[in-house]
């Protein structure tokens, strides 16, 4: 079997469990887990613009920001977006406790361990714990704010053109993975045997994980049974499985950057127009927490009980 | 969502600031909050912080309402002739003054604004729209809005109404006020518009009418009124022709009914609930405060709106700060920027309140301080042998009568110590003058009751201005032209 393939092959399997774990773990957040939202706010196309243009800049900070402060902003980011996830979930001491050690032991095992195999493995999996919470958290946090299936869908697509430019045209995303490659928090779930290294970024992973989110709230179950093979197929199989057949992808011998929204963006624009004409209007995410596809049973409340206030004198 | 983020902070930025607050900055907020309804059914989590306010803690609430207050002399100072020459009689420094220096400045009485109403008028103001007092308790007096007030309010309080489902874009609100109190029907009617509900601006119509607009007999049939704003004592007239059409909670859509301007007893209250479906809010709210209001708790205490205003109650004879206990009246400043185009500082209103005991609150709306409802009208408080006698306590007890007097007519006055009461006959229907004596009794006052047989009215209420129209509803329901109106 050629590097190529064995590289591929090591690409679909990290991919598929990625992208199985952050869009099945968003569905079943969504169905069990509150997020908290602001008195006031609800997701609009205004928003999807917003997060464009972060999306846009970011990567721009990234590679011009040294690397004391990328590692710091990385940290701050990531400690946000596994609050949001898990302050339903855990009492707040056991919550900036577990943020800390899984943060801490990132940067220290990105910084002691990377002469090894399985140091490097190891890396892979504490970054890909980080990575994959904080997917989940944030795609729960857009869903749970009222982010709607059409929002998502316009917002893959928007992905599609963006990430085909800035990999084919303006090479941002492939300096982008060299820079965060070996480092802390790198932005990626991925996975090393032998030579060979794979990983899918967090963009990718959040896109699914909002688009299979934003589908369940809207449809249910019927749109969750379209969207996890959606993704299976155009965000993890066809993307690894690209370099395979065509050779604008490849860096070097086994340096892969594959646009994986061009795939998944206009198949999954396609999706949610035709779930729209066949199953109608989308659901508000108030019907959605009256329907049955919310998981019965609430999560034990693990938030201290309030502490009745001192009447005014 | 990111959007309506940088709105909140530019909104509480300059509520913290005190500059002028754009009123299409809280008409977008109003849009969103819409929003966030149609999409979630209610508002998120802290939204109990975003509408009351940091007012539980005594420290919080004093620093806040000293930072109202300095804002607001200063530009009365700089400002209001009225305030400027009143604040240099008083020796007030308007820089820095606390809530303790304030009290040197006389408080400001209906009478004031009625013989000096233009020196009331801010000098960096554009007066748009006035309103006046309904005159029911003398000359009427006119305060003039600015075309930023009139955005302005409405906006907050349309924000404040989806945000506590007081109302939302599915509710229909019928307006009986009267015509001329142009600032409370121009703001319901905003109110409406900017949370896309209908709005039925009517007046104070023969009462059949109303009562028709309420069934949705004369209107498209589909979408009856589910609110309904009025005063008690025209609320009382409604559900009087409601029960004597033989009506019921299932024959109207009424979800919330609003009352001002007059005392609510508990009988009218309970009636309006048994007839009508739901229990009337009783609230406050007075033209010259705007637009500080109050809102009644679940356990009957007024709270009233300190975001907007300060509000001091003090004892009747002018002495001082009331007593836990005590009856007092409320004296109110409404804040800059909230209030803008002619502006009152420590206006008293002579409505009367009693200052709760003192114990913690547990009601509500325990985060913001409480006293009494409204007990009537400080001039109206009678000095008997064995207590004070309220409004409140005349009309709660001649609302519990048999006859169902809705609204009370009386004639009160103190002859020897006692409470001398005249009431209509048929207000004594079913009952005795000396059970009603008795009834008094019952609640530690002394009284005699008199008997009138005339059949003329005996005080005034509001109620009595009604507004006529063109039509008259005959016995088969069909409306036809009155000719004693139009002439023919």
């Amino acid at each position: 079997m050629s590097l190529i393939a064995r590289q591929s092959l090591l690409q679909l399997c990290v991919s598929l469990a990625a992208t199985m774990v952050v869009t099945l773990g968003a569905v079943a957040y969504l169905r069990r887990v509150r997020v908290e939202r602001p008195a006031i706010g609800v997701f609009n196309f205004r928003d999807v613009g917003t997060l464009m243009v972060f999306i846009v800049t970011l990567p721009v900070i990234y590679l011009s920001l040294p690397r004391f402060w990328l590692t710091l902003f990385l940290v701050v980011t990531f400690a946000a977006a596994l609050g949001i996830g898990l302050r339903p979930l855990l009492r707040p001491a056991t919550l900036w406790l577990t943020v800390g050690v899984l943060l801490g032991a990132n940067v220290f095992v990105a910084r002691t361990m990377l002469g090894t195999q399985t140091g490097w493995q190891l890396y892979w999996v504490l970054v890909g714990t980080v990575v994959a919470i904080s997917a989940i958290s944030v795609a729960n946090l857009y869903v749970q704010g009222g982010m709607q299936l059409r929002h998502a869908a316009w917002f893959t697509l928007a992905l599609a053109a963006y990430d085909y430019y800035f990999s084919q045209i303006v090479p941002l995303t492939p300096h982008l993975a060299d820079r965060f490659q070996g480092y802390p928090l790198n932005a990626a779930i991925g996975m090393r045997f032998d030579v060979f290294n794979a990983a899918i970024g967090i963009g990718d992973l959040l896109a699914f994980g909002i688009f299979a989110a934003a589908g369940y709230k809207a449809y249910g179950a019927r749109a969750l049974r379209l969207t996890v093979p959606l993704v299976a197929v155009f965000g993890a199989a066809l993307p690894a499985l690209t370099p395979l057949v065509l050779g604008a992808f490849t860096r070097g011998s086994l340096n892969v950057v594959v646009p994986v929204q061009t795939w998944f963006g206009p198949p999954a624009f396609l999706l949610y127009r035709w779930m729209r004409k066949h199953y109608g209007p989308e659901r508000t995410m108030a019907e959605f927490l009256a329907s049955e596809d919310v998981a019965a049973e609430a999560p034990v409340p693990v938030a201290l009980p309030p502490v009745p206030m001192p009447a005014p004198a | 969502m990111f959007e309506t983020g940088i709105r909140q902070f530019r909104m509480a930025m300059a509520m913290v600031s005190g500059r002028r607050i754009n009123p299409q900055l809280i008409q977008r907020l109003v849009a969103d909050a819409d929003a966030t309804l149609r999409e979630f059914g209610s508002p998120g989590d802290d939204v109990d912080q975003l509408l009351d306010g940091p007012f539980a803690d005594a420290e919080t609430r004093t620093h806040f309402q000293t930072q109202g207050i300095r804002r607001t002399t200063r530009r009365l100072a700089a400002q209001s002739p009225f305030y400027a020459a009143r604040f240099e009689a008083a020796g007030l420094d308007p820089r820095k003054p606390d809530l303790d220096a304030i009290t040197a400045v006389p408080p400001t009485v209906k009478a004031d604004l009625v013989a000096s109403a233009g020196d009331f008028l801010c000098r960096d103001a554009h007066p748009y729209l006035s309103t006046r007092t309904t005159g029911t308790t003398g000359k009427p007096a006119e305060i003039w809005l600015s075309r930023y007030e009139a955005e302005l309010w409405p906006a907050m309080a349309a924000l404040s109404g989806l945000l506590r489902d007081e109302i939302n874009h599915h509710d229909c609100l019928q307006i009986n006020l009267s015509s001329r109190a142009t600032a409370a029907v121009q703001h319901d009617i905003e109110v409406c518009r900017l949370v896309g509900a209908r709005s039925r601006a009517l007046g104070l119509l023969p009462i059949d009418q109303s009562l028709d607009s309420l069934l949705d007999t004369a209107g498209s049939g589909a979408n009856p009124p589910t609110m309904l704003g009025t005063y008690p004592s025209y609320l009382a007239r409604l559900v009087t022709a409601a029960r004597r059409r033989g009506l019921g909670p299932g024959d109207f859509s009424l979800r919330r009914i609003d009352v001002g301007g007059e005392v609510l007893s508990q009988a009218l209250a309970s009636a309006a609930r048994d007839t009508l479906g739901v229990t009337p809010n009783d609230a406050f709210a007075m033209t010259e405060v705007l637009p500080v209001s109050g809102r009644t708790c679940n356990q009957g205490h007024l709270h009233l709106d300190l975001n907007m205003g300060l509000v001091e109650v003090l004892a009747l004879d002018g002495s001082g700060p009331a007593g836990p206990g005590e009856l007092g009246t409320l004296v109110v400043t409404p804040y800059f920027p909230y209030r803008d185009c002619m502006p009152v500082f420590r206006y008293d209103t002579r409505d009367v309140v009693r200052c709760l005991a003192g114990e913690p609150l547990a009601c509500n709306l325990a985060g913001s301080p409480g006293v009494s409802r409204i007990l009537g009208k400080a001039a109206e408080v009678l000095d008997t042998d064995t207590a004070l006698v309220t409004p409140r306590d005349i009309v709660e007890v001649i609302e519990q009568l048999p006859s169902q007097p809705w609204p009370a007519q009386y004639r009160a006055r103190v002859d020897h110590g006692v409470l001398d009461l005249t009431v209509p006959a048929a207000a004594l229907a079913g009952t005795t003058a000396a059970s009603l004596v008795g009834r008094f009794d019952e609640r530690g006052i002394g009284a005699v009751v008199t008997v009138d047989g005339s059949g003329e009215p005996l005080r005034s209420v509001r109620a009595d201005l009604l507004e006529t129209t063109f039509t008259t509803t005959r016995p088969d329901g069909e409306d036809r032209p009155d000719r004693s109106l139009v002439g023919v």
